[in-house]
């Protein structure tokens, strides 16, 4: 019943606000937006609300954002020409197919990885290096973490990392937490090194058309930055909890833990591991051939399906099809709104608040998306963003060096560390670690997440501001 | 021999509840059988590059270890103790393996605060419920 009330209330609210905007259009006498500009923005508020507030899944509000757009262009312009948003032949324009076909390469890259235990075992290396060194345990974990996020799927990452860390945790008898929140701020820290690392990213960079080698030249060295400021603060925020840990499991535990470590399919790893090195390999070399990465990865993808021989129709299931409706849903909904002029409505706003001042676009446009993706959902808004991004590259004076992409990139990226609501990682192991016993509150991951969110933040700004 | 069937997890609120049950057995002379349910219900939260089964076996091992501690813990202090995992609702996990083992008793950890997964009153529903369509005697500990 609240429920019903509180979505109620938010139609109600959004249904005021644009008629009030309406109303005002009108009274200015310029006119200026039609029907549609009013319905592809609402179509968008309510489907971002209803993402963020969790109304519905987000591929179920994207997948009724796209067709709401189609609905009202087809059914509502027949008979009223100013609902004519976006026909089916234009929107499939603004879906960046590069990205969805990226996604869906390293998709299948990550499904392979996942049945052979390397995550696992990786972090039992770490555990047998560190000698029960607690602190030395977490860096090696919080780096590996980092690492693994910049070349795969980061939700993956951590759904195959965090358990075993809680295990390791348990065993050098120090609370998960302090291993697991890191852990998770390094994967949206490591997702913003590279184009496959983190949806923000695979977005940007392929809106801009650049190479793996293009993107990382420009973000691997503040990434890294970021995670070493990383360890520093996780030294600080947990010295009590590294020094004071003493291990509190027998050997047959011990034993137990690297049993759950091990290997689990060796010939697969093999396969597995060759086909992902000779893919980076040409990750970076592709750009000679004028390869867009989602080719390279679709290279990889076919070459390892053709050497493993998996079930495909196993294989077929395991791909997150949900992610790439989602995608596509985005693009769509983002695509009426740049067709109907609300994105350069408010493109014009920011260009008007940074006054043709570079540093000061280059400001907004990190904090902005950084504020923004502790609270709602980063790739609808990275996606929204772009096009204002286009504008104020194109207005601004000194812009071309596309400092204002990669001040959003940063944003978006680091900014989901703020709240555990902040990216899909972040749930993920809140959730896991429930799973074990430990139920982190919203303060609980603010309390690590604001910190390094406005640190990081603070020096992504320093080095954008610095380098171009 | 007196059989308890105790659902858990890690973390301190289910040490203290490990540390009742086994105190508990040690006084009826009974011995224990650890669950850990595996509920991967929280991955509906997110859209993103998700496999529930990969995610239930990481979940399953993790099970099986925080479960090796408990029965560690057990016979430290000359308590006989066993475990399961399984995976599915919590509910129908714990009816299922209580009839399967013939279990004379449930026990549960009493909430501890806010950070707690379910209220009092939820889990005297639920340990309700439980003796409702088992018979087996249930105890908040």
């Amino acid at each position: 019943m609240k429920r019903i009330a509180l979505c109620a209330l938010a139609v109600l609210g959004l249904v005021s606000l644009f008629a009030g905007i309406w109303w005002l259009n009108g009274r200015s006498g310029g006119g200026r937006y039609g029907t549609s500009f009013f319905v592809s923005a609402g179509i968008f508020v309510f489907v971002f609300a209803a993402i963020s507030l969790r109304w519905m899944h987000e591929t179920s509000a994207a997948l009724l954002g796209a067709v709401s757009v189609w609905l009202f262009h087809y059914v509502a312009g027949t008979f009223f020409p100013t609902f004519q948003i976006l026909d089916f032949e234009e929107s499939m324009r603004f879906v960046d197919w590069n990205v969805i076909f990226l996604i869906l390469g390293m998709m299948i890259f990550m499904a392979m990885f996942s049945e052979t235990g390397i995550f696992n075992w990786l972090a039992f290396r770490a555990f047998r290096l560190a000698r029960g060194n607690a602190w030395l345990l977490g860096m090696a974990l919080i780096l590996l973490t980092g690492i693994v996020s910049a070349f795969l799927n980061d939700v993956t990452a951590i759904l195959l990392l965090v358990p075993l860390s809680i295990e390791i945790a348990e065993t050098v008898g120090i609370h998960p937490l302090a291993y697991v929140i890191p852990e998770v701020l390094a994967s949206n820290i490591g997702g913003a090194a590279t184009i496959i690392g983190d949806p923000p990213s695979t977005i940007v960079g392929s809106h801009l058309g650049l190479s793996f080698v293009d993107y990382m030249v420009n973000m691997v060295f503040i990434s890294a930055i970021c995670l070493v400021v990383l360890l520093v603060l996780t030294t600080g925020l947990y010295w009590r909890a590294f020094s004071t840990a003493r291990q509190r499991t027998s050997p047959a535990l011990v034993a137990q833990l690297e049993a759950d470590a091990r290997i689990t399919d060796n010939r697969l790893l093999k396969k597995t591991a060759l086909v992902g090195l000779a893919t980076i390999v040409l990750f970076f070399v592709g750009d000679q051939f004028g390869m867009p990465p989602s080719v390279i990865a679709l290279v990889g993808a076919a070459v390892l399906i053709t050497w493993v021989r998996p079930d495909m129709h196993r294989m077929l299931r395991e791909v997150d099809w949900t992610t790439l409706v989602f995608f596509i849903g985005i693009f769509v909904i983002v695509g009426a709104l740049e067709a109907t002029g609300v994105i350069g409505w408010i493109a014009d706003a920011i260009a008007h608040l940074a006054g043709d001042n570079l540093t000061t676009a280059t400001v907004l446009m990190v904090w902005i998306p950084g504020a923004a993706s502790g609270i709602v959902a980063n790739i609808p808004f990275t996606v929204a963003a772009l096009p204002i991004a286009d504008f104020l590259t194109a207005s601004i004076n000194g812009a071309g060096n596309l400092v204002l992409y990669w001040a959003l990139v940063l944003g978006a990226d680091l900014g989901g560390n703020a709240t555990y609501l902040g990216s899909a990682p972040n749930i993920v192991a809140i959730g896991l670690l429930a799973q074990a016993g430990y139920r982190v509150s919203f303060g609980r991951f603010m309390r690590d997440g604001v910190p390094v969110t406005i640190v990081t933040l603070a020096l992504a700004t320093l080095w954008l501001l610095l380098h171009y | 021999m007196k059989k308890i069937l105790c659902a858990t997890r890690g973390g301190e609120a289910s040490i203290r509840t490990q540390d009742a049950v086994i105190a508990m057995a040690k006084k009826e002379g009974a011995t224990i059988v650890f669950l850990y349910v595996v509920d991967v219900e929280f991955l509906r939260l997110t859209a993103r590059g998700v496999r529930p089964d990969v995610v239930a076996t990481e979940l399953e091992r993790m099970g099986e270890f925080l479960l090796a501690m408990a029965v560690e813990r057990a016979a430290a202090q000359g308590v006989e103790a066993d475990m399961i995992v399984r995976r599915g609702p919590l509910t129908q996990a714990l009816e299922e393996v209580g009839q399967q083992l013939g279990a004379d008793a449930v026990a549960f950890g009493r909430p501890a605060g806010v950070d707690s997964s379910f209220s009092l009153s939820d889990l005297e529903k639920l340990a309700a419920r439980i003796e409702e369509d088992t018979g087996i005697e249930t105890y908040i500990l």
